[in-house]
């Protein structure tokens, strides 16, 4: 008998919302596992960000149970949950080196945070993860000299230095030409394979997500359902169509 | 009103009359305090030269060295103070009662800090810088909390998603994204207090101020005070153009966007970068 992965995020019964009566989501039961990329999709302003910062632990759910990473009710270890917001959550005016380096905040001791002081490891980690993502040439350049791709990047290094369970990312995709695209979705299968993990990605382009991701929902009439090709709205280019 | 304020037309012609005798004797202003060494400067001068030792360059000296320590002793007490003044830093009663604490310093101009730390400290420099620094804390908090609240929530959000305590949200994340906001204040800072240096010498907290109230108490020398006055525009100008060009290479960060010099700056703050 195989062992499946440990369970990275477990939404049950959850109503998501700033408000009792008019919730954005209901009735949200999704469960993602070590190792799965797990794709979101809908239309505009519908609560794909609203989800992921739940999951996050940033909104408490309206009702309902949300554990993540084998902790009941949000609050997670420390460095467990990753986060990619839609604009990438940079630290501007600073190196693409400062902005990876904090994604070793979670695991650095009092002393290192204090005197500003990473270790010998951390460095070599951050260096490691900087080349990993083709941007060794960058390393002391300001974030806000790079290209939307290139940000992108610094952000993915930042997350795979962190190396969370679960790694929550917004709209990791918009506006992306198809190869830049292509290069940033195999990161994620690279981090999801070899760092074991669980993803839970919001795409705009459905049929995209179809192509990477081990399951794609899509969030319609308030509800989080199965994506299935029919249901969505006409699609958009493919990466592979767009780039041919 | 006018009528209860005692103010009449002929207080005003009166104040014409003063003002003509106090052009009068002021006029040509006395350069010699430019020249002429002057024994009594508190603390003694120890230099050879007349020049250095004159009341103009030491009570400009003075003001702008209580001017620069206040600033930087005030940039290290308000940023934390401000971290915690920040409503997207902190919890609502921390915020709320560090603002009070800051309102509280800013209701005092520095001339009343001036005044107590005279008397706590005695006259001389000590007092200036003492009072310079709690006046600095007050305003340069408030600004330094605004500019933080300002700041993009995105990058606050990771940082919360990944678990850390909010000092570590503050310090890595909010304060270095604010960075150029952050030393524009502190540079305006250091011109409002060149400025108002000169004022606390006025009660006895030393710089050019103490060497200005030497000659109008009980002496009068009018034409002594002008030229103090001169020297004293001269250098606030310098300092302000000086100030404005390097603030506006700050400012102008968000149009062309460069690296922040923050971690230049303060070397405190300084993070060992990660090297090719």
């Amino acid at each position: 008998m195989t062992t499946q992965p440990p369970v990275r995020l477990n939404m049950a019964n959850v109503t998501i919302g700033f408000n009792q009566e008019e919730p954005l989501i209901e009735c949200v039961d999704l469960e993602i596992r070590a190792g799965e990329i797990v794709g979101l999709t809908g239309r505009s302003g519908i609560g794909k960000t609203t989800l992921l910062r739940t999951a996050a632990g940033l909104v408490r759910p309206l009702s309902g149970s949300v554990e993540c990473c084998c902790t009941a009710d949000t609050r997670a270890e420390k460095g467990a949950i990753g986060l990619i917001p839609q604009r990438l959550g940079l630290v501007q005016h600073q190196t693409v080196g400062y902005n990876v380096l904090m994604g070793a905040l979670a695991e650095a001791n009092l002393l290192q945070t204090a005197l500003s002081l990473p270790s010998k490891k951390m460095r070599e980690e951050t260096r490691s993860v900087i080349e990993e993502v083709g941007l060794a040439d960058k390393t002391m350049e300001s974030v806000n000299r790079l290209s939307g791709g290139q940000q992108r990047r610094v952000a993915i290094a930042r997350a795979m230095l962190q190396e969370p369970d679960l790694l929550l990312a917004d709209e990791c995709l918009g506006e992306l030409d198809a190869e830049t695209a292509r290069g940033i979705i195999e990161l994620f299968q690279h981090m999801a394979k070899d760092h074991n993990m669980a993803i839970l990605i919001v795409d705009h382009n459905p049929v995209r997500a179809k192509t990477f991701c081990d399951r794609v929902y899509q969030l319609r009439g308030r509800r989080l359902i199965p994506f299935e090709e029919e249901q969505s709205s006409p699609a958009l280019p493919v990466i592979g169509e767009a780039s041919a | 009103m006018t009528n209860h304020l005692q103010i009449t037309i002929w207080k005003l012609l009166d104040g014409w009359n003063n003002l003509q005798k106090l052009g009068s004797e002021a006029f040509p202003p006395d350069f010699t305090v430019l020249t002429e060494r002057a024994g009594w400067t508190h603390p003694p001068c120890t230099f050879e030269s007349d020049v250095l030792c004159s009341p103009a360059v030491v009570g400009m000296t003075q003001t702008l060295e209580i001017a620069f320590l206040s600033t930087v002793f005030g940039m290290l007490l308000s940023l934390p103070l401000a971290a915690m003044a920040a409503s997207n830093l902190s919890p609502y009663w921390l915020s709320q009662s560090v603002r009070q604490l800051l309102a509280a310093m800013r209701v005092l101009p520095s001339l009343i800090w001036a005044l107590i730390f005279v008397i706590v400290v005695g006259i001389g420099p000590l007092a200036g810088v003492l009072a310079m620094t709690m006046y600095t804390v007050g305003y340069l908090g408030k600004l330094q909390y605004e500019a933080l609240e300002g700041v993009s929530k995105e990058p606050l959000e990771v940082a919360r998603a990944m678990g850390l305590p909010r000092w570590q949200v503050a310090r890595f994340f909010a304060i270095p994204e604010a960075s150029n906001a952050l030393i524009s204040q502190a540079l305006f800072m250091f011109e409002y207090n060149v400025r108002h240096g000169s004022v606390i010498g006025l009660v006895g907290a030393g710089g050019i101020g103490w060497y200005m109230n030497h000659y109008l108490s009980p002496f009068q020398l009018y034409d002594k005070v002008l030229a103090l006055i001169i020297v004293m525009f001269v250098v606030v100008v310098i300092i302000d153009q000086i100030s404005l060009s390097i603030r506006q290479r700050f400012m102008d960060g968000e149009t062309h966007p460069q690296r922040a010099r923050w971690r230049d700056i303060i070397p405190f703050f300084k993070i060992r970068e990660v090297r090719n």
